[in-house]
């Protein structure tokens, strides 16, 4: 997020895309209403209706994997209308004609021809979010998983920088993250292509300076991303795989083909908390601490890191990660001696320089601090790119339109998009063992329009079968009008329904390799059974 | 305050005292035992609401026979302990209190005027007759535009002093529809509030713990003046359990075969 | 007597809201809001009021587990440690260093994670380092 999380209170105008806030960022949708109750006007866009859209004063649903288009509609209405702004375009941007050029084609009725939203609602969007700044822009994984992912966000970002909402307290772009540390992770190099803080591995500085760091001569060659990981294992390239924490098999896509890919494997070792689906086929599991049972840090989606400090022994014969990494790496050869976490934080902040350098976990404290924090008395940023963007001037980008990699058609003519629900998480393996969270939810389901049920006969619960092309899987239905007619929600929690089964691993973004799970084209019947009949009582 | 609690832990007239400690800046609540003698002078009573009364359940739950301390910052925790033990959740000879009262009350505290909230909702400094000067429509809508912010939570239910049933309704299924947001509304908080009357001894912390704003406390303030009205039964003060008696532990909602 | 409140943050999504555990007699009693955390103001979810169940679940693993001829055995960190560091060697000996991945974890601390890809990239000497961000 380039902004903080209660700024959010005092903006002018809060457009939400593609998240759905109540259920998956709770503590955020209460900085959203009260924004809302103080006077800020909501915009909602999603193509399902959420428990926002009731309180926005725009809500549109439009056709999954349309936001570019819709988010080029409201530039063009805010450039037709002269509501952008003008002098922090000049002073703060650059390639801004590329972004004209290529909006001024997308008047609000192409716009509304793409999206199925209305062309007034279009102009109220638009006109909302231009004139009462300061105006955040939220978005979660309804933006990223298509194959248009990377094109989505840089149209946010055009949004944003059009209307001068980039640099200044309670606006800028502001995607919400999904897990307690993917910001953290991220920013530990826990990418192919750099090392923490975003140094590039093949920058020959940078890999000298971790070389001589960690004395070991390193690879300047980037690595392969997860999504390109699976081909590799199938073509016998990746003979090791180690899973710390994540369960694969139900988060990727194409859950066939990537059990194929599992199976290729000479070894694969995971280390969790739960026996789950991906540990189930792994070759040794090791058991890991939870989090109430050990040091160290998070770093939130506003980018605050923040101490969490053990409570408790580790449950039966289990040891915090970085216990069993250290361990993995002596027995390896390279000898990892820590006798706490701080000692490593330290040695990320000294490799750190512009973000994480200043923190100490004394100064840390409870509240945290929010990088970038480069020196011992910087007080942390609540915003990001305050006078200057981090490769100087905000490059606008011309962003067409592209058609998500599959669409419905004669033989599969339901468009399925998958996300989360509120009392459970990612692919369930905490929340299912929870019991107050369990009776929330014990089952999968997938979200059907009333019109549709109705014209393949089913009601609340039955089960039905959904395919797609690469597998088919069965699980209760649940007729609701949150879905427009024509599309399909199931939630991902559920590993004997799982999305994954008709997610389509080969439509993944090109350069942020992010599989599609937010539009797949599928069929829907009824499963038909012969059961005995109930004779009652 | 501190000299007491410490002669009370070394002398052994309590086990453990709940008190606030400040870490990191932060009043949080802490445990004081006789191991830990010397963080009694770090012993605050500070402007925190948490509800020591409901942790003492908790660790009277596990050990009956433990004596425990308890600080009280706020006359509404006198009154939280009295329902506890008339509800059998707390032995009052099991429980000695210190009272450092003076902490300000949650919904005395100044509430920033939200304008669309009062144009659509209530607000939290409203008492009964105030929202009762809306027509029932108004009023109704009223309810329901705040009721719909509902995320779920049950933060209300947890944070509750006086809530301490093993089995909710709340997450009865036959009462309260599962598995959306907003919650099935308003059956979730009337149920609730239902279970409120002769309960809540009004100290906001259910209010402070919704993060979506919810005037809970005046919903809850409604059905108790109801059951003063027909009952003449003042919850917190009564000696006696509340004429609602069936409601809580003993009644098992099951569904019949039909 | 191990009776405490120990400051932490909730582990489920991205929002970090400040939590206080309940820790009554070394056993993680339950979960409270922080009243004063910048991020939450003394409010949670559902998910962050019962965190402490899913560390107390009976489901959770308690022991490494080594996988010998298709059924999962108990075993000690020793020999679980050796096995691995012994394949993991084997394989980057046979294939080289590149044929091996490393899933980091948007689950771990910061400080795991910074261990983790260090393992990736000094141990077995590959950047195949990557975790769930796109999922």
């Amino acid at each position: 997020m380039t902004n903080s999380i209660a700024g959010f209170e005092d903006s002018g105008c809060i457009f939400i895309i593609g998240t759905n806030t109540t259920a998956c960022h709770p503590l955020i949708a209460r900085r959203i209403f009260r924004a809302k109750e103080k006077g800020a006007k909501l915009i909602v866009a999603d193509p399902r209706k959420i428990q926002l859209s009731r309180f926005a004063d725009v809500a549109v649903q439009h056709r999954l994997g349309t936001d570019v288009a819709l988010l080029n509609g409201m530039m063009h209405v805010i450039i037709k209308n002269g509501w952008h702004d003008q002098k922090y375009i000049e002073e703060r941007t650059e390639d801004y004609e590329a972004l004209e050029k290529v909006v001024a084609e997308y008047t609000p009725e192409k716009a509304a021809g793409i999206t199925g939203v209305p062309a007034e609602d279009i102009e109220q969007m638009a006109e909302l979010y231009a004139k009462n700044s300061p105006a955040p822009l939220l978005y979660a994984m309804g933006i990223t998983q298509h194959t248009t992912g990377v094109d989505n966000v840089k149209s946010c970002c055009n949004l944003a920088m059009l209307c001068g909402n980039v640099g200044i307290a309670s606006a800028g772009v502001n995607p919400l993250r999904g897990q307690n540390n993917v910001q953290g992770a991220c920013d530990m190099g826990g990418l192919p292509n750099v090392m923490t803080g975003y140094q590039p591995v093949n920058s020959p500085e940078v890999n000298e300076k971790f070389s001589n760091a960690w004395g070991r001569p390193l690879s300047d060659k980037p690595g392969l991303t997860i999504t390109d990981m699976i081909p590799a294992m199938l073509e016998g390239k990746l003979k090791g795989l180690f899973v710390i924490g994540e369960n694969p098999k139900l988060s990727d896509p194409d859950w066939n083909h990537l059990n194929h890919a599992l199976k290729k494997l000479d070894f694969l070792v995971v280390q969790e908390l739960f026996l789950s689906e991906t540990a189930q086929v792994a070759d040794v599991v090791l058991s890991a601490a939870s989090s109430a049972e050990k040091d160290g840090t998070f770093t939130n989606t506003e980018r605050r890191c923040m101490k969490i400090n053990k409570a408790i022994e580790p449950i039966g014969n289990t040891l915090p990660d970085w216990e069993i990494i250290s361990r993995l790496s002596t027995a390896m050869g390279y000898e990892m001696k820590y006798n706490h976490p701080e000692e490593i934080f330290d040695e990320m902040t000294a490799l750190t320089p512009k973000s994480y350098a200043g923190m100490t976990y004394e100064r840390l404290g409870i509240d945290g601090l929010q990088w970038p924090c480069p020196d011992k008395d910087h007080p942390g940023t609540p915003y990001l790119h305050k006078d200057t963007f981090a490769r100087g001037k905000g490059k606008f980008h011309g962003i067409e339109f592209k058609a998500p990699a599959e669409l419905p058609d004669a033989d599969y003519p339901f468009a399925l998009t998958t996300g989360r629900m509120f009392s459970h998480f990612h692919t369930g393996t905490m929340t299912r063992v929870s019991r107050h969270l369990d009776v929330e939810q014990t089952t999968g389901y997938v979200e059907i329009h009333p019109r549709d049920a109705q014209k393949i006969d089913i009601y609340d619960d039955d089960i039905v079968v959904l395919s797609s092309r690469r597998g088919e899987m069965e699980v209760p239905a649940r007729v609701t009008r949150a879905v427009p007619p024509g599309t399909l929600f199931l939630p991902i929690h559920f590993g004997e329904n799982p999305p994954n089964v008709l997610t389509d691993s080969n439509a993944v973004d090109p350069l942020a390799k992010i599989p599609e799970f937010k539009v797949s084209a599928v069929q829907i019947r009824k499963l038909v059974t012969e059961l005995i009949e109930n004779t009652g009582s | 305050m501190q000299a007491q609690v410490e002669q009370w832990l070394k002398e052994g007239t309590v086990d453990l005292f709940i008190g606030y400690k400040k870490i990191d800046g932060h009043v949080m609540p802490h445990f004081f035992t006789k191991e830990k003698i010397d963080e009694v002078k770090d012993l605050v009573a500070g402007q925190a609401h948490y509800s020591l009364e409901k942790i003492a359940t908790k660790v009277a739950a596990e050990h009956p026979d433990m004596k425990i301390g308890i600080l009280l910052a706020r006359n509404c925790n006198q009154q939280a302990l009295n329902v506890l033990t008339i509800w059998n959740q707390l032995n009052s000879d099991n429980i000695k209190t210190i009272d450092a009262f003076g902490d300000a009350c949650p919904s005395e505290q100044a509430e920033d005027i939200a304008p669309y909230k009062q144009q659509n909702g209530l607000s939290k400094s409203m008492v009964p007759e105030d929202a009762e000067a809306f027509d029932q429509e108004q009023r109704f809508s009223r309810w329901m535009y705040e009721f719909s912010k509902c995320m779920k939570c049950y933060g209300c239910r947890n944070i509750c002093p006086v809530c301490f049933c093993k089995e909710c309704s709340l997450e009865h299924k036959d009462l309260v529809g599962t598995g959306n947001l907003p919650p099935e509304i308003p059956v979730f908080h009337l149920v609730r509030a239902v279970h409120m009357a002769g309960r809540c001894i009004d100290c906001g912390l259910c209010e402070e713990a919704c993060p979506s704003d919810i005037p809970l406390r005046l919903l809850y303030r409604k059905v108790n003046e109801i059951v003063k009205d027909v009952y003449d039964y003042e919850t917190g003060t009564s000696p006696d359990q509340s004429p609602f008696s069936v409601l809580g532990e003993k009644v098992v909602l099951e569904t019949t075969k039909l | 007597m191990d009776y405490k409140f120990v400051p932490s943050v909730c582990p489920y999504c991205g929002t970090g809201c400040g939590v206080l555990f309940e820790v009554i007699d070394g056993k993680l009693a339950g979960t409270l809001p922080n009243k004063t955390h910048p991020v939450n103001e003394g409010k949670l979810c559902i998910k962050g009021w019962n965190m402490h169940e899913y560390v107390n679940s009976f489901m959770r693993l308690k022991q490494p587990l080594v996988k010998s001829f298709g059924r999962f055995l108990k075993t000690d960190w020793d020999e679980a440690i050796r096995i691995t560091a012994d394949r993991f060697k084997e394989i980057v000996e046979k294939h080289g260093p590149d044929s091996i991945g490393v899933l980091v974890s948007a689950k771990i601390t910061n400080e795991e994670n910074y261990l983790a890809q260090k393992f990736a990239r000094a141990v077995i000497g590959t950047n195949n380092v990557d975790h769930c961000a796109r999922l």
